[in-house]
């Protein structure tokens, strides 16, 4: 049975005629990783309020059809029972510090406080969250001293010491600088491997290609197309509107253009699957 | 961003003066702390005699800053900053407070007065007591052992946070409204000149930082629902802050003695 199902959602935010999501269907198996692709303007983290109950709990507008993980309805749950069961992180570091403790194991502490975890149970978790996302270095550092990505580290532990069943990530690398996100993405595939469901929304195609079971293409609040990310990245259709290619599959298919890429072998996502067709290509040549 | 080592925490990043330092002060319970800061301004203020403020520097506070081992820090604010401002206010009541019958040196409008020379000192005192008492509060209570105490206590989470998180976002905002200043002036903005130049240079900054910033306020209301802020569960607290029973004793201590104060002070008027 899915642990996460959307049935029918559309959803539009306070004060504005059109909807942001109209009438979207997913469902997401447990352990699944989900990657979620889109233009700018397509609902994208729209998506994920409503899968981590902040629509229609903290955003207010019309929401219909339904949204279930785990068999409850988000709008028979109260948010804070809700943010248990989806953890979400979303892109600026800076603003999911809390502000309200000055170290980083108190701030990593503070979610399972409001929670009301008895306070050896606490320091358990607070422990294993740390090594979990390599940033026991830091734990007795002020969030404020650190850099986007340690801090965009502290924010996914945050929430993944509250132990949620999915973790929805809303853009959780577009402000971090090359090793920042590479550290970023090591705890998620870290999370993904320990069986964890996650719901990734991704510029980056490359690290999509590399980690997603499958890649949802989000265009104009509706499912363009899905399927498993060679599927999609790769489609002809997504240039033309809106959608980032990698620059792999770009080359490889201007490259198929003259004629430069073998038939036999699909477009590439990722650097190593562009130079094996190119081998393949260059090997078969005359 | 700024980066620091774990170690230091310069007061501009945070706000506070605490110390971390071991010490019979630091370890008391933040409200015994509370208490005794309001109990030393009450009984300076309250006090019949006039040189309780005077004795309650020599012999509580600063004896107290040595127990707390923040003696130079406490030192430093009290003579770099305290001194000369209530220096300035003993100087400004000495000289023209109205009334004063014996007069001990007059020049053109100046006027001294023994008695206004005597109301100096006690206001000036009292307020070096007050400051000074809070002064060495700050430096032995960490921010957050104060809140979390008093959210225990009953003080609403929502009220806690507001304060705690004001002290740590108000240097960030500084920070970035340098960073505005920067972007504004490599564009051309003059920020430097008249007062009514510069102003005029405020409104291009006071925008970007205003918006900003009520767009972090969603964001980070978000973030903490999503840390089950708004749970009516009962909260726990990851750190115990120790109760004792000297800590109670000292309290009631401290009542009793403001109360003696005030019995002392309707006695006597």
């Amino acid at each position: 049975m899915a642990l996460v199902t959307l049935e029918n959602v559309t959803y539009r935010y306070p004060l504005t005629e059109t909807p942001v999501l109209k009438g979207i269907h997913l469902s997401v198996e447990e352990g699944e990783f989900v990657a979620i692709i889109g233009p700018n303007g397509a609902g994208k983290s729209t998506l994920c309020y409503a899968i981590s109950g902040f629509i229609p709990h903290f955003f207010k507008g019309e929401l219909s059809g339904s949204v279930r993980v785990a068999g409850r309805e988000v709008r028979e749950t109260a948010l804070s029972e809700w943010v248990t069961r989806v953890g979400l992180v979303f892109q600026n570091p800076f603003s999911q510090i809390s502000g309200a403790k000055y170290t980083v194991y108190e701030e990593i502490a503070f979610g399972l406080e409001n929670l009301g975890i008895p306070p050896e149970e606490m320091k358990a978790r607070v422990e294993e969250t740390l090594e979990l996302t390599g940033i026991r270095s830091l734990a007795e550092r002020s969030p404020y001293s650190l850099s986007g990505g340690q801090q965009q580290r502290v924010a996914l532990a945050s929430i993944l010491v509250m132990r949620p069943r999915v973790l929805v990530l809303d853009e959780p690398t577009s402000q971090l600088d090359p090793i920042g996100a590479r550290e970023v993405f090591g705890v998620i595939r870290a999370m993904s491997q320990k069986g964890m469901t996650v719901i990734l929304v991704e510029h980056k195609i490359e690290w999509i290609a590399a980690f997603a079971d499958r890649v949802i293409a989000l265009h104009e609040g509706e499912i363009l197309m899905e399927g498993t990310p060679d599927e999609v990245l790769t489609h002809s259709d997504l240039p033309a509107r809106g959608f980032g290619v990698s620059r792999y599959t770009q080359t490889a298919r201007a490259a198929a253009q003259q004629g430069l890429w073998p038939d036999s072998l699909p477009l590439p996502v990722t650097l190593e699957q562009a130079v094996e067709g190119f081998k393949t290509r260059n090997s078969s040549a005359p | 961003m700024v980066v620091s080592s774990g170690k230091m925490h310069p007061m501009h990043e945070r706000l506070s003066l605490y110390i971390h330092r071991e010490s019979v002060l630091h370890r008391l319970n933040p409200l015994t702390k509370l208490t005794l800061t309001f109990a030393l301004i009450l009984i300076a203020y309250l006090s019949p005699w006039y040189w309780t403020g005077s004795m309650l520097i020599a012999v509580v506070i600063a004896p107290l800053s040595f127990v707390g081992r923040v003696q130079r820090e406490y030192a430093w604010a009290a003579l770099r900053l305290l001194a000369p401002a209530t220096g300035f206010i003993f100087v400004m009541q000495s000289f023209f407070l109205p009334g004063g019958q014996t007069e001990l040196f007059r020049f053109a409008f100046l006027r001294l007065t023994s008695e206004t020379l005597a109301q100096g000192y006690l206001t000036a005192i009292r307020i070096f007591v007050m400051v000074s008492a809070f002064i060495l509060f700050l430096l032995t209570t960490h921010p957050s052992a104060l809140m979390t105490d008093l959210t225990r206590r009953g003080l609403p989470s929502q009220l806690a946070y507001v304060i705690v998180s004001t002290l740590q976002i108000i240097p960030q905002m500084e920070s970035k409204a340098q960073t505005i200043i920067a972007a504004q002036r490599s564009r051309g903005l003059d920020t430097e000149g008249t007062f009514l130049k510069r102003v005029r240079a405020l409104v291009p900054l006071v925008g970007p930082l205003v918006f900003g910033s009520l767009v972090e306020v969603e964001e980070r209301a978000i973030a903490i629902e999503a840390r089950g802020f708004t749970s009516p569960r009962p909260k726990t607290f990851l750190h115990e802050l120790p109760d004792t029973r000297t800590d109670k004793i000292i309290r009631w201590g401290l009542v009793f003695l403001v109360l003696l104060t005030l019995g002392a002070n309707a006695w006597l008027s």
